[in-house]
């Protein structure tokens, strides 16, 4: 965390002293990637970008294991936001997911792979129209996105494709949804394996009305593990919908108490 | 990387803007209107079979007898990868876009002008598939917005036509039970209607009606008597009667593979679905006709329920499937009256004459120079057996370890014709046959069912009938049942055949050639060596004035895999899999 925030201490002040003011100019990226210019132009169009520190971005400064580096973004200090990308910039395919939080918390964590040691940042785009980036560096030994899933060494992957698992904890009257999915999150990049992920999530409130939805890309860990929060005064069973890029459908009811 | 940024670029966009997946809407929507006048619309193949009749006829003549010489490659379209073997594939042509599946449940769009590609959808396969005869597919079907192929793992998948994302995808049957999918689907008043394949692991042939819109199943209609069909999920009525032609519980793993699809006729507003062989293959389990195994059967779409059915080979024990694709004709008979009849070569080596409206059989005319097991058909239909030639009971001996006794008959299991569908001319009045000249040695064995293990109680290996040739490609006169000409081809004919108004007939070599010969003298024409074996249908169409032929080339399917002692005139072919596109350049 100590090398975040120092890594992070540039961009803030910039942030802060944009305080009020859109950015048309580009600010200098706090975490000097090579890459940042392409990401900016490539996931947050034209429109005006702040480094603001106000983001949580927590995730290990060393990646354990390649296949698996947690990580959690929290955009509740910007109040309400349309949209949290999170990506990669050095992977070979950057963006992990875009979150639109409709009335869940602009809280989201999971898990990614990692292909070499890059920055792992988190764009909310604001009510305004403008990106708050914020982010660190990942180091890795790498080789997470073209390495086959674990389930390919089973005997028959399809087997248990789409169990879950769900927990739900209380956070000071706002619930914290932890959802596990069974899917082996196929890249493309591995030899001879096509392209195979969950690309959707939507959570909806017992009466079918759309909470929040996530749609989630080839970066996203095997198995993904999927940390939301619903804010206080919404009760009942919520259900959760994951699609795949083939088209197969999971589905699971959480009680929320 | 910049492959991958733009990918991830376009995901993003999409994720947004259209969470449902829809497309961006600009795509001309295909209705049943432009289904159903596809043979008469040139500028596009909308169908399997260039018309929901299976004519495989264009009145296109741009290309004729003179010109053909003049033909040209244009562009040709890698399918990529490691996965190039068995591309038996048709190709459809909408609106300036090429859809074409390959091997591996894979489909690709591609720009038709430059050969450029607009999307791949690769499905993820489980490790346990378990196609009987290679990992092919045989093409797509589209229908408004979308464009739908079946997979190896047994399911339907509807995508969209501009973006290739899937809008729905339908397992209709459990891939581990042994079924799978490899025929195109037909659009049939907004239904999505396929057959199924898995008839060597015991399952029961159906026909599956899905809503074009959304998947969900409309009917389905179980091939094999004593099992009932379904309406909207609910069970409906029994097909045939049940142990009228079975005994026992056998009519419940009794086969009957509808793995290659059908065809449709809008005429009589019948489907026509060719029906599998009965499982087991040694036919001493299996007392009876075994119903409706072997044979044609024509279905109400509307309801799935069966109008009518013919045998063509009551009580198999070849492996005579008779999946063979029922093609619409206009039959002229010799008092100058024209009937609705329809015509199927079989694997049994006979190729028949239906009246299409009421199934009544016309004749059955030999299309091979030998048909050991029956020595023809009786003025009802039925087959003249010559009881020599069926492999004997194991139960009496004869074979070594239990088996019964061998013998040696032709045509072997791979048939006198083969999936690969002939053509039609609406110039000569003439089809146009790939055929196969080869026997087999065939014994059986004994054999019990297990749930996605091999089911066939017999043994066999092919053998060439001539040393020059196997394949031959036959012109025949449906009203005479007379061969008009041929053409010897040394390796097995494995792929489809095109006629055209310009007076031709088109099809591939397993030597990898593309060609074309003269529709009334079999005279070669053209040819183009395409790289790797073609075991696929050619199709044609035009564009901005010119017009076009594509063929998939990637040798594969079943021969390789099953053909005994053919191995020594395949056994140099190699893969490829690669879309080939021709066209005779205008006059400048």
């Amino acid at each position: 965390m100590i090398t975040r925030r120092a890594l992070l201490g540039h961009g803030a002040g910039v942030a802060a002293l944009a305080a009020g003011r859109a950015w048309g100019a580009a600010p200098m990226d706090p975490l000097q990637s090579v890459a940042w210019e392409d990401m900016r132009a490539l996931l947050l169009g034209k429109g005006p970008v702040v480094f603001d520190d106000r983001i949580t971005v927590a995730a290990p400064m060393a990646a354990e294991d390649a296949l698996q580096v947690p990580f959690l973004v929290d955009a509740g200090a910007l109040g309400r936001v349309q949209r949290i990308l999170v990506f990669a910039d050095l992977n070979p395919i950057p963006l992990i997911l875009d979150f639109a939080p409709g009335r869940l918390a602009p809280l989201i964590a999971t898990r990614f792979k990692i292909q070499q040691a890059t920055p792992l940042r988190a764009a909310a785009l604001d009510l305004k129209g403008t990106w708050h980036v914020a982010g660190q560096w990942v180091d890795a030994m790498g080789g997470g996105c073209t390495t086959p899933a674990l389930a390919h060494g089973e005997a028959d992957w399809t087997a248990r494709l789409g169990e879950t698992e769900a927990r739900v904890f209380d956070r000071d009257g706002r619930r914290r949804i932890r959802l596990s999915i069974r899917h082996p999150m196929d890249t493309g990049l591995a030899a001879g394996i096509p392209a195979f992920f969950i690309e959707k999530v939507m959570v909806e409130d017992a009466g079918g009305i759309l909470l929040g939805e996530l749609a989630t890309f080839e970066p996203v860990s095997e198995n993904p593990l999927l940390t939301f929060e619903v804010p206080a005064g919404i009760g009942g069973d919520i259900t959760v919908t994951a699609r795949d890029n083939n088209g197969n459908i999971f589905r699971r009811k959480v009680a929320l108490s | 990387m910049a492959t991958t940024f733009r990918r991830s670029v376009a995901a993003a966009t999409l994720a947004i803007a259209a969470m449902g997946f829809a497309g961006l809407g600009h795509a001309k929507p295909v209705t049943d209107k432009d289904i159903l006048g596809d043979v008469e619309s040139t500028g596009d193949v909308l169908t399997y079979g260039l018309g929901m009749q299976g004519q495989r006829f264009s009145p296109l003549k741009l290309i004729d007898k003179e010109t053909v010489k003049g033909v040209v490659p244009v562009w040709a379209f890698s399918f990529g990868g490691e996965k190039q073997r068995g591309q038996e594939s048709q190709p459809l042509v909408v609106d300036g876009v090429i859809y074409v599946t390959g091997s591996y449940s894979r489909m690709w769009a591609i720009d038709a002008k430059t050969g450029k590609e607009l999307w791949e959808y690769n499905h993820r396969l489980p490790d346990g598939i378990m196609p009987c005869c290679d990992v092919i597919n045989r093409g797509a079907a589209v229908y408004g917005d979308k464009v739908y192929f079946g997979t190896l793992d047994a399911k339907v998948v509807a995508l969209n036509r501009e973006t290739g994302k899937v809008v729905w995808s339908k397992a209709i049957e459990d891939y581990k039970a042994g079924y799978s999918i490899t025929n195109a689907p037909l659009i049939v008043n907004g239904m999505v209607i396929t057959g199924i394949g898995g008839g060597e692991f015991g399952i029961v042939g159906k026909v599956y009606a899905l809503d074009a819109e959304t998947g969900e199943s409309k009917w389905t209609r179980p091939v094999i008597e004593g099992n009932v069909g379904t309406v909207d999920g609910k069970p409906s009525t029994m097909t045939g009667t049940k142990n009228a032609s079975w005994e026992g519980d056998q009519w419940q793993t009794g086969g009957g593979g509808t793995w290659l699809g059908g065809t449709y006729d809008p005429k009589t507003g019948l489907l026509f679905y060719g029906t599998g062989n009965p499982s087991p293959w040694n036919s001493w389990l299996r007392p009876g006709d075994n119903l409706y195994s072997s044979s044609r059967l024509a279905i109400d779409p509307k309801t799935g329920e069966i109008k009518w059915s013919y045998q063509t080979t009551p009580h198999d024990g070849w492996d005579f499937d008779g999946v063979n694709e029922l093609i619409s004709f206009p039959l002229k008979g010799a008092d100058g009256k024209t009937i609705d009849a329809a015509a199927t070569a079989d694997r049994n080596g006979f190729f028949f004459v239906l009246d299409r409206t009421t199934g009544k059989f016309i004749s059955a005319s030999p299309f091979v120079s030998r048909h050991d097991w029956a020595s023809g058909y009786d003025d009802k239909g039925r087959p003249i057996y010559n009881p020599d030639f069926r492999p004997g009971d194991p139960s009496k001996g004869g074979g070594a370890d239990g088996k019964g006794k061998s013998v040696f008959t032709a045509p072997s299991f791979l048939g006198g014709k083969n999936w690969m569908p002939m053509a039609y001319s609406q110039n000569t009045g003439l089809f146009y046959i790939p055929s196969n000249e080869w026997g087999m040695d065939i014994w059986n064995e004994p054999i019990t069912y297990r749930k996605g293990a091999a089911y066939l109680g017999a043994g066999f290996t092919i053998k060439p009938l001539y040393e020059d040739h196997i394949g031959v490609l036959r012109a025949m006169d449906p009203a005479t049942g007379k061969i008009k000409w041929e053409y010897k081809n040394r390796a097995p004919l494995w792929g489809g055949v095109l006629t055209t108004g310009g007076g031709l007939v088109f099809t591939g070599t397993p030597e990898g050639y593309i060609k074309a010969f003269d529709d009334e003298t079999g005279k070669e024409l053209w040819s183009f060596n395409t790289g790797s074996g073609v075991v696929a249908s050619p199709i044609t169409w035009d564009m901005d004035g010119e017009q076009y032929i594509a063929v998939v080339s990637g040798w594969g399917g079943a021969v390789p895999l099953w053909g005994g002692d053919v191995a020594d005139y395949v056994k140099s072919f190699n893969q490829g899999g690669m879309l080939w596109v021709f066209k005779l350049p205008r006059k400048s």
